[in-house]
This record gives C-alpha cells, structure tokens and sequence, in this order.
C-alpha cells in the first residue's frame, strides 16, 4: 500500500485492513504520477472560475466497474479526500474526471483513495487505456467460453437422470454423472463468476448493496445446494442437484454482459473515437534535421512535424512542405475533402488523407479547436441526466428490497421442501436486474449524442437532450444563423443604354470603394460572372453616404469625353421612383448624372440577403413537425421582413436588441411555449441562456466561450430539426427503456418469489432485459435521416412577390 | 455399459483439453481484429 498518509475516505472503509485485489499492484505507477509533467497527459489546468484557479482537472478509466451504484461509491470516496473539489464518475462510460488542488493532494493520493474503495483507475492517457481494454476483452471472452462448454457439458451428464426410467440409471451411475457435472462446475463456480463474486465480496467489505450482490449470493447458494447434493444425499438439503441450471444462468448472464460490453462499446465508441483520434506519437524534425518519434504531449508550437497520410494532425499549424488532401468532418461537419497546399492550415484531429507533408506547429494541445471539442464532450458525457440519477437513486432500496423479498420467500418455503427453498430464494436474486433500470437513460443519451456528433452536432449538456425533446417553438437569429454572412445579388436588369454585364461591371468598379455588404455582393458577383475590371473609367471623389449610397465622379482613362457623377444606391439616392419590388428583394439603383440634370438611371440590381439554400426546408420540416418558427433580428425591420418572407417564417421581429430579443423570448415562455433558441453563439450569449435549450452555430466562435447546449460544428442549417427529431426518439426510447425495466422487473419478481421461475429461466430473463435496454438504445446510432425535400444549393425557392406580413 | 465408466471421465478431460486450446487463441488475440486477414490482400506489400 502506499505510504502517504491520506484520510479515510469513509469510517466504514478504514475498517478494512486486507488488501483488496488491486493492492499494490498500481501504487508504484501512480506515484509516478506526482510528477508535475505527467498531469498533461491526462488532464488539463482549470481555467473556468475562480474559484477553481490553480486546479487541474484529471480524466481516469475506473476499472471494475459494473453497475451504476458503484459510481456513486467511486465518487463519495474521492471527494472525501481532502483537496478534490469535485468528482464526476460514469458507469455509462466508465470513466472519471477529478478536480484537485495541487497543493493540497498529489495524483497517487486521490488514486490510492479510488483503489481502496476497491476499483482501479488509470490515467485517461489512451495507449494505457487501449491495453486495458484488450485485456479486458480477452477475459470476458475467455470467462464466457469457460462457461459455455462446462455448460454443454454439464447438460449432457444432466440428460440421463431426466430420461431415464426409475431403475434405468444404476445408483453408481448417477453417483459418477453427479461427480463429473460437479468436476465441470468447478471452473464456471471458480474462475467464469470471478467477476460476480469480487465484487460482492468488495460490496460485503464495504458494507454497501449492490447488483452483483444478489447475483452472487445465488450462485453460491445453488452451488451449495447441488455439492451437498452429491456428496450427502441424505443430507438437510435433499439430494437434487442444479449443476445444469448453475451452468447455464452464469453462461446466459455471462453473454449477456459480453454483448452488452461490446455494444457499449460501439455506442459509447462512438464519442470515445472522436476524442482518441490524435496519434499517441508523431515524426518531430530534430536540430539536425532528421525525424525521430515523439509523443504528442511534447509537441511545442514552433515544432515541425512529418504527417503521413492516413495519420491525424497532432495540432493546429500549415503546411510548410508539400500538398494534400484533408478530412475536416469532424471540425466542420464538411465532408468532402479539402485540398491544402503550402501555407494551407490544417486543423487537430483532422486526417491527412493523400501524401505526407511537413506541417510547422502554431497551436498543441488544450488550445486547439479539437482540444475544445474534446474537454466539452467529455465534460458532457460524464453528466447524469435528470432521469438518470432518480433511477439511481431508486435502484439500492429496490436491491434490498429484493434480498429481503429472496429472504422471505425461502422463509415461506422452507417447511414444505429446505431445497426448493432454496431454489426460489436463489431465482427471485437472479431474476431481479435493477441494472435494465440504471443503464435505461446514459445509454441511450450517450448512443445520440455519439450519433449528433458524428454529424458535427456537440451536445454540451446531456439534460439539454430531454429539454429538446419537448420544445414547440424554435427562435432565429438572422445573421450568421439563417442567413450567411452578407448578400447576393439576384438579378440585374439593365435599361437599353447599358448591357447588364456593362452595368454589372460598372457598379462593381464604383463598389469596390465601399465595404458595404451590398457594395461586397456586387463586386462577388461581377468576379463570380468573370467580368473584366473597368479599366476604361476612373473614379475621383469617391462619396459614401451612410444608409444611402456611393457617388463619384467618372472620367474617361483618355482623359476624353465628358466628366459624370455616377450614382448607386438606393432608389431616393439616385433620385428616380421606387419601382414595384418584391418584398423579399432589396433593390439597389444604379444612374448617372450630368452637371445639373436629372439623374438618368443605368440599371437595376436585386438584392437580397445570402439565405442558407436549405433555410425554407428546414422551416418547412419543422412546421411539419408542429413546431412554430419566430425569427428576432438586431437588423432593421424591413431587411427582416425581407428575409422573413424569403424563409417562410410568419413570426419576426426587427430592431431587436439582446434586452429586446430576452424579453421576446420571456414573453413566449409565459404563453406557455417551450423554446429553442438558435443563435450565433457570440452576440446572443444572454438569449441563448434564457431559452429552455439552445443552439449555437459555432463555426467562428471559440467553443469554450459558448454556453449553448448544443454546438453546430458545421454549417448546415438542417441539423436543427435533424437534432429535434433525434432528441425525441431519444426520449421515447429513454421512456420505453425504462418501462421494459420497470414492467419487468414487477412481472418477474413476484412470479420468482411464487416459484414459478426455475433459475435457468431467471439468469435468461435478466441477461434478455439488460441486453434489450442497451439494445434499444443503440437504435439511435443509426445516421440521422436526411430532411425531405431539402432543396439544393443554388435553386433558392423565392416565395411569390406578395405574402402578407404580420408582425409578431 | 462398463465402458461408460472410462468414456465419461475421459469427456471431463476433453473438455478440459479444448477450454486449453481455446485459452491459447484467446489469449494468442486469435479473436481481435478478425476482418484483418481478410484485409490484407488489399494493402500493399
């Protein structure tokens, strides 16, 4: 053990002097951990509150965890040691974050404290972490098998005494079946329930209940039972025996805890290998120019690194040798492949996907977007959901409620048969699983968040899931949300003068003196069209007058012909009368003017704000889904009512400031709405916080600093109604989960206790109804489904020129 | 029948013998990475 003296976590634990199964074996490795450079490795120094200033935060894998009241246990141990601010431990995921205050506590003490408590942890750090599954894997493979041919085994000794007419089986015959099933039951008894076994001892000595307690009890019951049986037939236990039905609940319960591990796996998978994608070392380049292997902690900004291809980006920097091609999905939710040249910049996590290429380093570690990617998911998946911990909570009194009831039901038995006694007492144990009703919500949330952000959806909040699963209004931001950022121009109509290319051409050259948006959309569309810069003309006393339009004067480059005043803008600039425009276009103006005459107009432009191409669909699938859209706005009114009218959304409101967007916000929840707001994640901070969920699209935004439930890594509006409808399949299966566990449980039980549960038929029952709650869940890591109708890019559906607008 | 008396211990340590083997491929990781065979012919080299 190790020799730093810690307080006990607990007074029941300092009872506890034996060494538990994992004594020594890791103390020497954690001291190792004290060392100051090794807490990189596995965490990250706080920097959120400052309260907390000065803190790390630690990730570990706890080892032999198998239920969710172990978690609780876990987590009581480390926070009574004194220096641990907070632990959060996962039975979904099985794993723990650990905040602790250096000065106060090393790494070793707080494992030692994990390690009394009888688990193990081990430093999140992946290559250890990966071992340690494998290992893991092979053992409960290796159990299973064990189990399952001393089953099949054991079965076939067992047929004869079934068949056989009495006085068919010789007495020494049976005596040697009896014998050979007891030889094979040996192993399943001593080495397959091993796990069963270990850990009710470890919840014995901790004086606690939990779900392989019960299990474990009857095992070692029928194994009783069934050697007395052999051995002294006569004996006060009766002389059947059960080697069959032992035999085969261990191996049902056994595969079902396999498939249930190798499902979680993939489920919960699916989060773990987004977070695992860096590559534990790296080609460095030295001083002297040649490459040698690395870990990725060591990398500084400055290094330069050789990336292979199929290899991920161990951090952010360009490419300083060489071209490629790179998979951002995760990043961006893009899924093409990128092309990046020298200078190009390549993102952490990001896959090389063509040719190797040297890439100088500029941000490592926690700084880059994958890093804040990853501490964001991971702080979420370590969160109870709502309906996560009330079924924690209602599992331990069940548990004693069944070892009660097991008690109780052999009492009642027991006079008319000692051994049927028995026999029930042992079904209601196995029978029970208040594991069914513990998995039910984390993995079924953790299954779609795996599955959102896979699509490029982080969910930073687990009970955000529940939330959205119930809103019925969804609230836009205009810019940077429903609309890119900027405008485009639709249409041109030139007038004869002037050829639309020619007028194009023109405004474009006058444009390109202003930043405006709708001056920046001229200038993109004349390079989108390939229209050759104006060289002919040249501009002096280039004028912008603010919420009107530009003026200048123009002159030939020849210095002949005579000077004009060129004028774009609005239609009150240029002087003429507004012409019939649709509402959901902004016109803009273009005429000349010669010195004291009436400007004559050149051209026309339609312009309206760049609408994501999907926006009208997704406002239509959300209707369809009974969902009401309001669009709040910062923008002047009529640019709103524009692009309300564009977007098909019937609710809007302008000149919105954030007090004003918060107070819109409120108002609807008083009616009763529940609200999603989605924002830009920067400017709404406030109106994201008062929406019962929100959603950010974070493409520029530092992950860190938002505070939304949801981040859209890409840029794709549709995720929105695709992340409602997951979030209420989520629900539903979360619901039918736990009804399954619930209704079973109630059904089985009393039918045990009434013994009409044979114990093979109990260990079945329990191994379907865990197996069907994991497997329920994985349903939702299917990929979302595409929106129907989802126009393309490019065809912009433009609603008909006169929709009336209401505002809201 | 008398055989029977030889026949059944000798299952016992049969079965003993393939739980071996099978500790031997578990252990060997026979059962991880089971696609990888038949991967191989598409990498080079």
């Amino acid at each position: 053990m190790s020799m730093i003296p810690i307080a006990a976590p607990d007074t029941q634990e300092a009872n506890v002097s034996a060494p538990t199964p994992f004594s020594s074996a890791g103390a020497d490795a954690e001291t190792l951990l004290d060392d100051p450079q090794e807490w990189a490795s596995f965490g990250r120094q706080c920097t959120d509150t400052a309260e907390q200033s000065g803190a790390w935060e630690s990730h570990v894998v706890v080892d032999g965890m198998h239920c969710a009241t172990c978690a609780l246990t876990i987590e009581e141990a480390l926070l009574a040691v004194p220096g641990v601010a907070q632990a959060e431990v996962s039975a979904a995921t099985q794993r723990a974050r650990v905040v602790w205050q250096p000065g106060q506590v090393l790494p070793s003490q707080w494992l030692a404290a994990v390690r009394k408590a009888g688990y193990r942890a081990l430093p999140a750090m992946d290559a250890m972490a990966r071992e340690q599954r494998v290992r893991e894997h092979r053992q409960a493979l290796w159990r299973w098998l064990v189990a399952g041919f001393c089953m099949m085994q054991v079965m076939m000794y067992a047929w004869p005494a079934y068949i056989a007419d009495p006085g068919d089986l010789t007495a020494e015959m049976e005596r040697l079946l009896r014998w050979a099933s007891w030889v094979l039951t040996l192993p399943v008894v001593i080495f397959a329930c091993g796990p069963f076994f270990g850990n009710a001892l470890r919840d014995i000595r901790q004086r606690r209940v939990s779900m392989d307690l019960p299990v474990a009890l009857g095992m070692a019951i029928t194994f009783v039972v069934s050697t007395a049986g052999t051995f002294e037939p006569d004996g006060v236990f009766g002389r059947e025996v059960y080697f069959d039905s032992l035999t085969m609940f261990v191996f049902f319960l056994l595969t079902g805890r396999w498939l249930e591990l190798r499902l979680r796996d993939r489920t919960v998978g699916a989060l773990e290998a987004v977070m695992n994608r860096l590559p534990d070392s790296v080609e460095r380049r030295g001083a002297d120019g040649r490459f040698e292997r690395v870990a990725v902690r060591r990398l500084v900004p400055g290094d330069v690194v050789r990336v292979l291809p199929g290899e991920a980006f161990p951090g952010d920097g360009c490419i300083t040798e060489g071209a490629t091609l790179v998979d951002e999905a995760l990043l961006t939710g893009e899924s093409v492949p990128l092309a990046r040249g020298v200078g190009g910049t390549v993102a952490a996590g990001s896959y090389n996907l063509q040719s190797a290429v040297l890439v100088r380093m500029q941000q490592v570690g926690a700084e880059t977007r994958f890093g804040q990617i990853v501490a964001l998911m991971e702080s979420a998946s370590l969160q109870k959901p709502r309906l996560a911990r009330i079924a924690d909570q209602v599992a331990r009194p069940f548990l004693v409620l069944v070892l009660l009831a097991a008690g109780a039901a052999a009492l009642w038995w027991w006079p008319t048969d000692p051994s049927h006694a028995l026999m029930v007492a042992v079904s209601v144990l196995i029978v029970t699983c208040p594991c069914a009703l513990s998995l039910a919500t984390p993995v079924a949330m953790l299954s779609a968040a795996g599955a959102l952000a896979r699509q490029g959806v982080l969910v930073r909040n687990l009970q955000g899931l529940e939330a959205l699963a119930s809103i019925d209004t969804v609230v836009f931001d205009k810019t940077g949300t429903l609309t890119r950022d900027g405008m485009a121009v639709h249409g041109v109509h030139g007038t004869p003068e002037l050829a639309t290319d020619d007028a194009l051409a023109l405004a474009a050259a006058l444009a390109r003196h202003s930043l405006h948006p709708v001056s920046r959309a001229l200038v993109a569309e004349a390079a989108r069209r390939k229209l050759e810069p104006f060289a002919r003309w040249s501009f002096d006393e280039v004028q912008e007058e603010a919420g009107a339009g530009l003026s200048a004067l123009v002159r030939s480059t020849d210095g002949a012909g005579t000077v004009r005043r060129l004028l774009l803008g609005s239609a009150r600039h240029v002087g003429s009368a507004a012409a019939q425009a649709p509402a959901a276009l902004q016109q803009v103006f273009l005429a000349w003017q010669q010195e004291g005459q009436v400007p004559q107009q050149l051209a026309v432009f339609d312009l309206s704000e760049d609408l994501r191409p999907e926006a009208a669909a997704v406002m239509e699938a959300l209707r369809e889904e009974g969902i009401g859209v309001h669009l709040l706005s910062g923008d002047r009114a009529p640019a709103v009512a524009r692009l309300a009218v564009q977007a098909g959304i019937a609710h809007w409101q302008g000149d919105c400031s954030p007090q004003d967007k918060l107070d819109a916000l409120l108002r609807l929840q008083e009616q009763g709405h529940r609200s999603a707001m989605v924002g830009d994640g920067l400017n709404d901070g406030p109106v994201l916080a008062g929406a019962h969920v929100s959603f950010a699209f974070g493409r520029a935004v530092p992950l860190a600093q938002s505070r939304s439930d949801f981040v859209v890594l890409g840029d794709d509006l549709s995720l929105v109604p695709q992340a409602i409808g997951l979030a209420r399949r989520t629900l539903r299966v979360v619901r039918q989960n736990l009804w399954w566990a619930a209704g079973y449980n109630a059904l089985c039980v009393p039918l045990a206790i009434a013994g009409y549960m044979p114990a093979w038929l109990a260990g079945l029952g329990m191994a379907l109804s865990s197996l069907l709650v994991v497997l329920n869940a994985a349903r939702l890591t299917a990929p979302l489904a595409a929106l129907s109708g989802a126009s393309g890019p490019g065809q912009m559906p433009l609603p008909a020129a006169s929709v009336a607008v209401q505002p809201a | 029948m008398d055989i029977l008396y030889l026949l059944i211990p000798l299952s016992v340590v049969l079965v003993l013998l393939i739980l071996l083997g099978l500790w031997w491929a578990v252990y060997r990781g026979q059962f991880e990475n089971v696609e990888q065979e038949g991967e191989r012919i598409l990498r080079d080299g």
